[in-house]
């Protein structure tokens, strides 16, 4: 079996028992593994905040897809199928089949992710995203112990990604290196200046700015990315 | 040495393909391609390129012409056109495991004033002259010069900066570590956002104008003239503000400043035409008479 037909497996029974066939891949493919543990990762840290608010918020959803969409990480639904759709590889990127779906869909769960941190940080209180749908607002906040351990999955894939940039052009790389530390050392005293003064909005506003952009530099990276199945 | 030219041809909704596949050994000679496009009065121009220098410069012809020019031994050029769109895609055949030290393109591309463009690179530089037309730029490293340029100009960039003379119109620019400078801008909506670049805006705050400039660490500076009226509000957490406005307090036309630790400056400059917001985490803000 190749690592394309697992994943399509994977997506049509994401919470079943995986058929004989995709799971003696599983035990031969370090990086189905990966993908596969990494959906868990989300779907246990979406069970988590489920436990706090039974049902979804629409709004929480939309917001995720508009930024999605708006990154171009995802496409339209398509009319014929279900759920979000990546985009083909050649589509967008530098190499043509140099970008694969599974690298995208693992490190879009990771942009996913990341995005809800800044949102949860923020308490959705300064996330102007409209509903396209407009659905009544809800707001939602994501629990710390959900977040826990985030931090380091997120730079380890970031750190992946931009590795992979070495082969291509190395000034791209070492920028992506130099801004992303400038990010991380700005979420490290937005994230001080929240804990010394939690009552000031400007503050958290800030700190929900800084995760964005670490946001916004994981989908640069990932779309210029070279990422590949092995 | 081995050069092959490919022209496909598509369904009349396709357009034509024209690829140009060029495979020679390695320290091969520079390549030039010089490709004409005849187009309606606005085409959109879309270009993909990874690395290299790239130059837009307006024309009064309708017609695209791009003229290209690369080392690389393993690179191919693909332009396209399909009705009024041209689409220039620079990529690298082959493996990408190799090592690929000359991925590099350069390009000088001519279009009809009123072409819209959308450029996408990641290193070297974008210079684009006198198009009046909307254009999009999504860049990692590349820096960015606009001159006489007019539309809705959106800018991505990680760490490349800009440098705008004369632009005109709508500017929406974000950067991490890349400075802005808009010269002499005739900009009536203007949002920019960077982490540790600098903010440099010296020019006209046009009536009805809304001027939004945000940065973390680095200094933003705006320098207004004697004639120019509007609402300010500006806002540094931890850093200096400096003004040397004639800023009249007017509750009644501004909100009231933030509350928490932040250092404001929340007025009117005369009537007030213009909007005028800047913010900083702890950067300094300076608001300056021109000279």
């Amino acid at each position: 079996m190749h690592c394309e037909h697992f994943e399509e497996m994977l997506a049509q029974q994401p919470d079943g028992p995986l058929p004989l066939e995709a799971a003696d891949h599983l035990d031969a493919c370090l990086r189905c593994r990966l993908l596969r543990d990494d959906l868990q990762a989300i779907q246990v840290a979406a069970q988590e905040w489920g436990s706090e608010e039974p049902v979804p918020p629409p709004r929480v959803w939309a917001a995720i897809q508009v930024q999605l969409q708006a990154h171009g990480l995802i496409a339209q639904p398509s009319p014929h199928g279900r759920g979000l759709y990546l985009q083909p590889a050649a589509a967008k990127g530098w190499f043509a089949g140099g970008w694969n779906w599974a690298s995208r869909l693992e490190l879009a769960g990771a942009y996913v992710l990341l995005f809800l941190v800044a949102a949860g940080l923020a308490g959705y209180q300064t996330v102007p995203v409209a509903d396209p749908l407009d659905r009544p607002g809800t707001t939602a906040q994501v629990s710390r112990g959900a977040l826990d351990g985030l931090g380091p999955a997120l730079d380890g894939n970031m750190q992946r990604v931009v590795a992979s940039f070495a082969e291509y052009d190395g000034s791209v790389a070492l920028s992506l290196r130099q801004n992303l530390t400038i990010v991380d050392n700005l979420i490290a005293v937005c994230e001080k200046t929240v804990r010394e003064h939690p009552g000031d909005p400007l503050a958290r506003e800030y700190l929900y700015g800084a995760y964005q952009q670490k946001a916004d530099l994981l989908a640069v990276a990932m779309d210029r990315s070279t990422l590949e199945i092995k | 040495m081995n050069t092959r030219a490919l022209f496909l041809s598509g369904s009349a909704a396709a357009g034509a393909l024209t690829m140009l596949l060029l495979a020679s050994p390695a320290g091969a000679q520079t390549r030039k391609l010089e490709k004409r496009f005849v187009v309606d009065g606005k085409p959109l121009v879309i270009l993909h390129n990874p690395s290299g220098r790239i130059l837009v410069k307006a024309a009064d012809r309708n017609e695209v012409v791009v003229k290209g020019q690369y080392a690389g031994n393993r690179i191919v050029v693909e332009i396209e056109q399909a009705d009024n769109r041209v689409e220039i895609v620079t990529r690298l055949a082959g493996p990408t495991s190799s090592s690929s030290p000359d991925f590099r393109a350069d390009f000088e591309i001519t279009v009809p004033t009123e072409a819209e463009l959308q450029v996408r690179t990641d290193s070297g530089s974008v210079t684009v002259e006198s198009v009046h037309g909307d254009m999009s730029f999504d860049t990692v490293a590349a820096d960015l010069a606009l001159q006489d340029v007019e539309g809705y100009l959106v800018i991505k960039s990680v760490g490349g900066s800009l440098i705008c003379s004369r632009c005109g119109g709508r500017l929406d620019a974000t950067s991490i570590s890349g400075s802005f400078q808009l010269l002499q801008p005739l900009l009536n909506h203007v949002r920019l956002q960077t982490s540790s670049g600098n903010i440099f805006f010296d020019g006209d705050f046009l009536s009805r104008g809304i001027y939004v400039m945000k940065s973390y660490s680095g200094t933003i500076e705006v320098r207004f003239s004697n004639q120019d009226s509007f609402d300010l509000r500006a806002t540094s957490l931890y850093g200096l503000v400096v003004n040397q406005a004639p800023v009249v307090q007017d509750a009644r036309r501004v909100p009231s400043p933030p509350p928490g630790m932040a250092r404001s400056l929340v007025g009117s400059v005369k009537q007030g035409q213009a909007r005028v917001e800047l913010s900083s985490f702890n950067g300094t803000i300076k608001i300056s008479k021109r000279e």
